[in-house]
């Protein structure tokens, strides 16, 4: 009976497995590290970071608020919920850097703890990274090949450009389910007519039966002229219009009204062809991408390095507070060696930030790709784990950031108290030293 | 929990430390070489030098846990 039980959960397991992989198996996601920019306003790109951060703050404001605006003595389940949070809280920070100190602190460690664990937990939720508005890869593709053709010079370094086909583009889009991926590469060297040429090719393999000769080098006049026939053969797909390669002639002929009214439209060159592409029209699906309305706040780097030169901030803040100008002499000294030790601490300092940015970015975009991965490889079960150690990775990366924050501010105090144990309090002597830092340590 | 966070918060930043001195000091050697024109010589200094500063700075770091640990290991065994 056993063992019936145990065959007929593998096979349950393996057909919700397979259903999954059959109906439900989402795009190849396409991994872009940068934030994507939704709309600009001014100067201010607004990132989807961006948004989510003010959705988050947004939430975190309403909660506090709601929760705390009629407090009672005896606590309503609002109240106490929020109550017990920082609770907890103060009794941790109170316990590494003591009542005194831990008031002093409390506030902003339990800000930065509340504020990542909030974003890491809201970034888990499941329209992240699947609705959002379509962009069109074909326009870019098209820039980016125009402003090289501008310049006159070859591309430097090799690009990408990861799409998605999918039927509209300009709206708000879901990420579908088995939509198809493709990826356009220009190669280092290439030059701007190569750039296109290598476009039609892949516009070709991408939307017709056309099969590209294997070959890392620019595509042959014949590979091309295939592709163009290809694409023309078929109705549905993509169709490349392309204008002669006589406007400069004409310009020096002394049409120069047309020949300006030509260029304001753009056009870029091809190079087996022997023709400029003046557009490139979609009749079925398109080539795009969606832009996510909301990502994680810190799968960006920039949130994250906010946050750490925040946290570096106050650390030096509460030193200066605590010790004065003293505090600097740490760093800046004149007494042989010490002076190399103060230009090493001084370095560990700033190392701090870096540290702070990338273990959290790091963490939190790994997730995501990591996720987004998944949910392409195994629709179904294996995300669902994932998604639990990824509640686990949030909540250890804000009690991380907080803590760390929490033990570099008692640091940077910690001399100051030990000068008044060495002033008055001998006995207490041995009991400093116990938590010694290291680099008070090394002082003595 | 007091007792296992300081420790740990120091251990946690020590391999970040010798990390970025490594990478700081090839980078600021790479771009003192183009900036000079002396290729490899000023990368290979940043690398000793990046390499010096983790390990005196690495060293300084553990030097409480490599102190502590020589003092309890008696009393333990």
């Amino acid at each position: 009976m056993k063992v019936l039980k145990l065959i007929g959960g593998i096979i349950a397991v393996a057909a919700v497995l397979a259903v999954g992989l059959y109906i439900a198996k989402g795009p190849q996601p396409v991994i872009i590290v940068p934030a994507e920019v939704l709309t600009t306003i001014g100067f201010l790109n607004i990132t989807n970071t961006l948004l989510t951060s003010w959705v988050v703050m947004a939430v975190i404001i309403i909660v506090a608020f709601v929760c705390t605006r009629s407090l009672k003595l005896i606590p309503g389940s609002a109240q106490n919920f929020l109550e017990g949070v920082l609770q907890f809280l103060m009794d941790q920070v109170e316990e590494i850097a003591g009542a005194t100190n831990g008031r002093k602190f409390f506030m902003v460690v339990a800000t930065i703890f509340l504020w990542v664990i909030c974003n890491n937990w809201f970034g888990l939720l499941p329209f992240f990274n699947a609705i959002g508005k379509s962009e069109d890869v074909n326009h870019h593709i098209f820039e980016m090949i125009h402003e090289q053709d501008e310049e006159g010079t070859p591309f430097e370094e090799g690009e990408s450009q990861g799409y998605w086909v999918m039927e509209n583009s300009g709206n708000w889009t879901v990420a579908k389910p088995r939509a198809e991926s493709g990826e356009y590469e220009i190669e280092t060297g290439d030059t701007a007519g190569q750039a296109t040429d290598r476009y039609i090719v892949m516009l070709a393999v991408q939307f017709t039966d056309f099969e590209a000769p294997e070959g890392t080098g620019p595509p042959s006049v014949e590979t091309v002229e295939g592709a163009m026939a290809a694409l023309n053969a078929d109705p549905l797909a993509p169709k490349v219009h392309l204008v002669e390669a006589h406007a400069e002639e004409g310009e020096e002929a002394g049409h120069g009204e047309e020949a300006a009214a030509e260029s304001e439209h753009h056009t870029i060159p091809s190079e087996a062809l022997h023709a400029e592409v003046e557009s490139v029209t979609f009749p079925g699906q398109t080539i795009g991408l969606v832009i996510p309305f909301f990502r994680s706040t810190f799968s960006d780097v920039n949130n994250t390095l906010a946050m750490g030169i925040i946290a570096f901030i106050f650390i030096e803040f509460w030193g200066l507070q605590a010790l004065g100008f003293g505090y600097l002499s740490k760093f800046f000294n004149l007494k042989g060696i010490m002076s190399f030790v103060g230009i090493l601490e001084l370095l560990s300092e700033f190392i701090r930030v870096i540290s702070f940015t990338f273990r959290l970015f790091g963490n939190i975009f790994a997730g995501e790709v990591l996720i987004l991965m998944l949910t392409f490889l195994m629709p179904f079960l294996l995300p669902n784990v994932i998604y639990g150690l990824e509640l686990f990775v949030g909540f250890i990366q804000a009690a991380v950031f907080a803590l760390l924050t929490l033990v570099f501010a008692t640091m940077a105090i910690e001399h100051h108290d030990e000068e008044e144990h060495h002033e008055g309090h001998h006995d207490e002597d041995a009991a400093a030293d116990a938590h010694h830092h290291p680099g008070a340590a090394q002082a003595h | 929990m007091g007792s296992w966070v300081v420790p740990t918060a120091s251990l946690l930043g020590a391999g970040w430390y010798f990390a970025t001195c490594l990478i700081l000091g090839v980078f600021v050697g790479q771009w003192v070489d183009e900036k000079t024109g002396l290729e490899p010589i000023c990368t290979l200094i940043g690398i000793v030098v990046g390499l010096a500063v983790a390990a005196v700075g690495g060293y300084r770091m553990l030097l409480p846990f490599i102190r502590k640990v020589s003092y309890t290991d008696p009393e333990q065994g």
